[in-house]
Order: structure tokens, then C-alpha cells, then sequence
């Protein structure tokens, strides 16, 4: 059986049962994009959480293969896995059944050499360090386990300018607005110097127009720095403009039953959002939504 | 077409002026004299009623004629408030040390918390000023008997604050420390640690007074010869009304000057957390 992340492209307009494999790598076209992506291998996957006397079956069978440098969104209804799936990967919640390899690893070591960076929900940013200090948290603890690099102060600044905050390095977060500190939370990511990035929702407590404004902003940081990401959003047109492909979740169990490779080239831009393509993945995702709902 | 927008407002209005504020200092200022425009209020009372209703000396002195009495007797009031101090800031940091090792331990074991909590009780429920005599019978006339008086004092707050600041932790941040294996260590000096300083701080301003309050039990039930629970003691066993008062008056400015000095240092550490902001917030970036 073929599992449904692996579906093939055959270069139309895409319908919802058309897939298909990624044509090109999805960094940035260019030169000057560099490629740090690992890849994760999801296999098999299923998780149980105990309630009381009983189990809530909250994974069942998760395949997923996401090649190095790959942007992945996971999307679906509520309490259909998607943010536990995330923290399987991240090592952060056991499994029961299945294997799951990060560049090879399991999660666990993933998790001690660094290989993972999360981007959580809120920016969760420390109150007392500053902007730059903030940033450089996550490099900060467990040195020895890391096997990448972290960025560099020049390279750090150099971030943090390029997402307009230039300006604001000694800033403490109280004295930011809600868009500047989840931009802050961003560039820590990146800053860890991790090739998977898993990032749980980012935006969905920001207002629409910082969240447009922040899509793009992510966009442009991933096609420069080409790491894999698996994003979870609960937005549709978030999740096409910015992704590979869309792994859309059903409930009870959690699991996948569409995958929507988004065949919009790159470096991706807001004009795309009114391309023909663009509206086709957004109807295929949401119709495939709605027969998740409706089951 | 465009059009301006002072065009569109109402004659005689600015819409590019922003509405006018106090300016920061004053606001500031204004915050500093607050706590003195009550006390003076209160005083001011005080002496109205005293001196309207003719009250005995006996029973109510003015606050007047309290601090005339003070001023009059600076040597007799410092050196007796140096003892109290000295007992009471023992006190204040042995309590403050033992807190924090305990509190540490509970917060990062369950069986260290469930085991910890009916000796917490056990100590909150009881009279600590009872304790005083048995310290007298281990320690004797020592310093020791006040200093632990004190130090039972303020333990309890101290414990209870510093455990739930450092079990307070936000499960965001803790779970992204988490995500790149940071240790126990790490977690606890880059955010439990941090997180916990206002809880601290609170327990900090409440035990100042506490401190005080063991020290002076300490030394009214343990047979001291010196500090301002032993001169209120004399006071009132004399009717030494004005030395009574006296002592009350001392350690209450004691209380106070170390209040403000604490509050001083929590503004500067805790610049950072959403109590130290005037109202209306801090200026943000928006």
C-alpha cells in the first residue's frame, strides 16, 4: 500500500487525488542558499495516552518521509495528533509503536546533539535577557551535546536585523508588541543552527496581518537557510504558500489521510496567492478537511 | 483624491497631536511621595484625635511627643536598634539560605515535597513565639534564642513563596529547554531560578517585617538585657510611656527604611517583570 505523503506530480494544476514527488530541492533559488536540512523518517508511528483506566488512541500508523531541507505542514481538526506527532519527532513524548529517525538518529539522540530546534506556540522568551540574549538561549545549554555549530554573533545580528529588529537588540520582551517577540522566538530558532526545525502552531496567537506578515518572514529565513521544517498550523492558506507539502490529519485515531505536495516554485512571494495553483492546493486541502470533518 | 487628515478633523482640533501626558519623572515622583502622603495622613489623625479628645498620655501619647522623645535619645535608640537589627537580619538570611535549599529540593522531587509538607504545616500551625523559651533553655543568653525566633519567622513564607515560584515555571519555555536537553542544573539557573525572583522578592518584603517581629518576641520572652523588645518591655513594665512608644516608633522606621531599601534592589533585579511597571504598562515597541 502507498502510504499518503508519498504521492507523485505530473506537473497539472493538481487535483486532490494527484501528489507527487518534489521536483526540485526547496531551498532558495540561487546560490547563496545553503542546505543544512536532515532528514526524518516517521514509520509506523502510533501513540496512546492513558485516561484513567482507558487509552485515548492518539497516533495510529503515522508514516511520513520528509527529505533533507523539506518544508512539511501538518494540518487538521483539533486533538487529531498533529502537536503530538511534533513531539514525538522532537523526542519530547514516548511512542509505543514504530520507529522515528532524525538524520538517522532516534529522537531521543536528536534531542542531546542538538539536531532539533522548536519553535513552540507562544514565543516563550525569557523576561529578564534581552532581544540578543534571548536568542542566543538555546546555544547557551547543553554545549557539549551539540554536533552543529550555532549561528555566530555576526550572523545572529545579521538575522535579527533582517527581521527588523536591528534596533531593538537590548530590548527586554515586555517592551516588544506580540509580532516583534514571536520574530524573536524565530531567529532563536534558526540561531540554534539545527538542520530540523519543528514548529507547533508559531502564529496562532498573532492577529491576521501579523500573521500574513510573519508566513513571509518564516519563508524568506527558511529559503536562505534550507532546513527541514515540520510546521502545524490550523490555516490553510498558511499552509500552502509556505510548504512542500501539506499532510492533512484526521481524529480519532490521529493519522494521515492527504498529502498535497504544493507545486508553487520558489522563492514564494504574496502575488502567489492569487496563482491559479495556489487557489487549486488551497480547495484540495480544504476539501480534504472537510471529509475529515464530516467523518 | 487624497486628502489630509487635519483637513477632516474638527476645526480648532490637532489629530497629529498625541493627547497630552504627564511626563515619566513625575509619574515617578508622584509613585515615591505616595507612601508618605499616608503616613503623614495617619499621624495627622492620630494627633487630631489625641489632642480633640483629650486622651491620657497614658494610654495614647501624640505622635509628636513620640518622636520628640525619640530625637531626644539617639544614642539610647541606636544602640538598642543594632541588636534587634543584627538578630533579626540573621534571622532574615538563615531563613532566606534554609528556604532556598528546601524549596529547591521540593520543587524538583514530589517525594521531597510530600515529605517536606507536614513539617510545613506542623511549623505554621504552631505559636512560634512559645518556641523563644525553648530556645533560651538550648542556646542561653545568646544572640542565638532571637536569631532563631526570627528565622522560624520567616521560613515558612519564604519556603511556600520559593517552592511555588520555582513549581511556577511557564511549560512553554520549559518544554523548549527541554527539546535541546538542557539539564536540571541548566533549567534551574536559566529559568526556574529567574522565574522565581518575584515570588522571592514578595516573601522578601513580607518576612522584613517578620524578621522584626521574631527578633523583638525573641527578646522579650528570652531573657535579653538589650534591643528595642527589651526597652518596650522596660517601657511598659515601668510605664515608661514615652520608651514604649519610643521602641515601637524605632523599629517601625527600621521596618520601613528596610522595605524601601528592598523594594530599591526588587525595582533594579525585577526591571524586567510586569510589577514593576507604572500604570498604563511599559513602553513597548508597538
Amino acid at each position: 500500500m502507498t502510504s499518503p505523503c508519498r504521492a507523485a506530480y505530473d506537473g497539472a494544476v493538481p487535483s486532490p487525488t494527484s501528489g507527487g514527488s518534489r521536483t526540485a530541492a526547496p531551498t532558495a533559488a540561487g546560490s547563496s542558499a545553503r542546505s543544512i536540512g536532515a532528514p526524518v523518517s516517521i514509520r509506523g508511528v502510533s501513540k496512546w495516552f492513558p485516561t484513567g483506566r482507558d487509552f485515548l488512541h492518539a497516533l495510529d500508523e503515522v508514516d511520513i518521509e520528509i527529505e533533507p531541507g523539506e518544508f512539511v505542514s501538518l494540518i487538521g481538526p483539533s486533538g487529531c495528533g498533529k502537536s503530538t506527532l511534533l513531539r514525538v519527532v522532537g523526542g519530547l513524548l514516548p511512542y509505543e509503536l514504530g520507529t522515528v529517525t532524525v538524520d538517522g538518529n532516534s529522537p531521543a539522540q536528536a534531542r542531546d546533539t542538538k539536531q532539533i530546534g522548536f519553535a513552540p506556540q507562544t514565543p516563550s522568551l525569557l523576561g529578564w535577557r534581552t532581544v540578543r540574549r534571548n536568542v542566543t538561549l538555546l546555544a547557551e545549554v547543553n554545549r557539549r551535546g551539540a554536533i552543529h555549530p550555532p549561528l555566530g554573533e555576526r550572523e545572529i545580528l545579521e538575522l535579527l536585523e533582517s527581521v527588523g529588529l536591528g534596533d531593538f537588540l537590548d530590548r527586554l520582551p515586555k517592551e516588544l508588541s506580540g509580532g516583534m517577540q514571536q520574530r524573536v522566538s524565530l531567529v532563536r530558532c534558526f540561531a540554534l543552527g539545527a538542520p530540523v526545525l519543528l514548529m507547533d502552531e508559531p502564529f496562532s496567537a498573532l492577529d491576521e496581518i501579523t500573521r500574513n506578515e510573519m508566513r513571509y518572514l518564516l519563508l524568506d529565513l527558511w529559503e536562505r537557510t534550507g532546513h527541514t521544517v515540520v510546521f502545524v498550523t490550523h490555516s490553510i492558506p498558511e499552509a500552502v504558500i509556505l510548504s512542500d507539502r501539506v499532510l492533512v490529519m484526521a481524529t480519532k485515531p490521529g493519522r494521515v489521510v492527504h498529502a498535497e505536495t504544493i507545486t508553487l516554485p520558489r522563492p514564494r512571494s504574496a502575488q502567489m496567492e492569487d496563482d491559479e495553483r495556489y487557489l487549486a492546493h488551497m480547495r484540495n486541502v480544504r476539501r480534504s478537511l472537510g471529509e475529515v470533518s464530516a467523518r | 483624491m487624497t486628502t489630509d487628515a487635519t483637513q477632516q478633523s474638527a476645526p480648532g482640533t490637532d489629530t497629529k497631536q498625541p493627547p497630552p501626558q504627564r511626563p515619566q519623572h513625575v509619574r515617578r515622583s508622584a509613585m515615591a511621595v505616595a507612601p508618605i502622603v499616608g503616613l503623614v495622613v495617619v499621624f495627622a489623625i492620630w494627633e487630631f484625635y489625641v489632642r480633640v479628645f483629650d486622651i491620657s498620655r497614658l494610654t495614647l501619647p501624640t505622635p509628636s511627643s513620640i518622636l520628640v522623645h525619640v530625637i531626644e535619645e539617639p544614642g539610647f535608640y541606636w544602640r538598642h536598634a543594632q541588636v534587634t537589627l543584627y538578630e533579626a537580619a540573621l534571622g532574615y538570611g538563615l531563613a532566606l539560605g534554609a528556604s532556598l535549599i528546601v524549596a529547591t529540593f521540593m520543587a524538583h522531587s514530589r517525594f521531597v515535597e510530600r515529605s517536606s509538607m507536614p513539617v510545613i504545616v506542623l511549623l505554621q500551625s504552631t505559636p512560634v513565639a512559645v518556641l523563644a523559651p525553648v530556645f533560651l533553655i538550648w542556646f542561653g543568653f545568646t544572640y542565638w534564642p532571637k536569631v532563631l525566633v526570627a528565622a522560624v519567622f520567616c521560613y515558612i513564607p519564604f519556603t511556600i513563596n520559593q517552592f511555588t515560584g520555582l513549581r511556577s515555571v511557564d511549560p512553554n519555555t520549559y518544554e523548549l529547554l527541554r527539546s535541546v536537553s538542557a539539564s536540571r542544573w541548566e533549567i534551574f539557573w536559566k529559568l526556574r531560578f529567574p522565574q522565581s525572583l518575584p515570588y522571592l522578592f514578595s516573601a522578601g518584603r513580607l518576612c522584613v517585617g517578620l524578621s522584626l517581629v521574631g527578633a523583638v518576641i525573641g527578646e522579650m520572652f528570652g531573657g535579653s538585657t538589650e534591643g528595642l523588645g527589651n526597652t518596650a518591655r522596660v517601657g511598659q513594665t515601668r510605664l515608661l510611656i514615652d520608651q514604649l512608644w519610643g521602641s515601637i516608633f524605632v523599629l517601625a522606621f527600621i521596618g520601613v527604611i528596610a522595605n524601601i531599601l528592598l523594594a530599591a534592589v526588587e525595582t533594579r533585579v525585577l526591571r524586567w517583570h510586569s510589577s514593576q511597571d507604572l500604570p498604563g504598562g511599559p513602553t513597548a515597541a508597538r
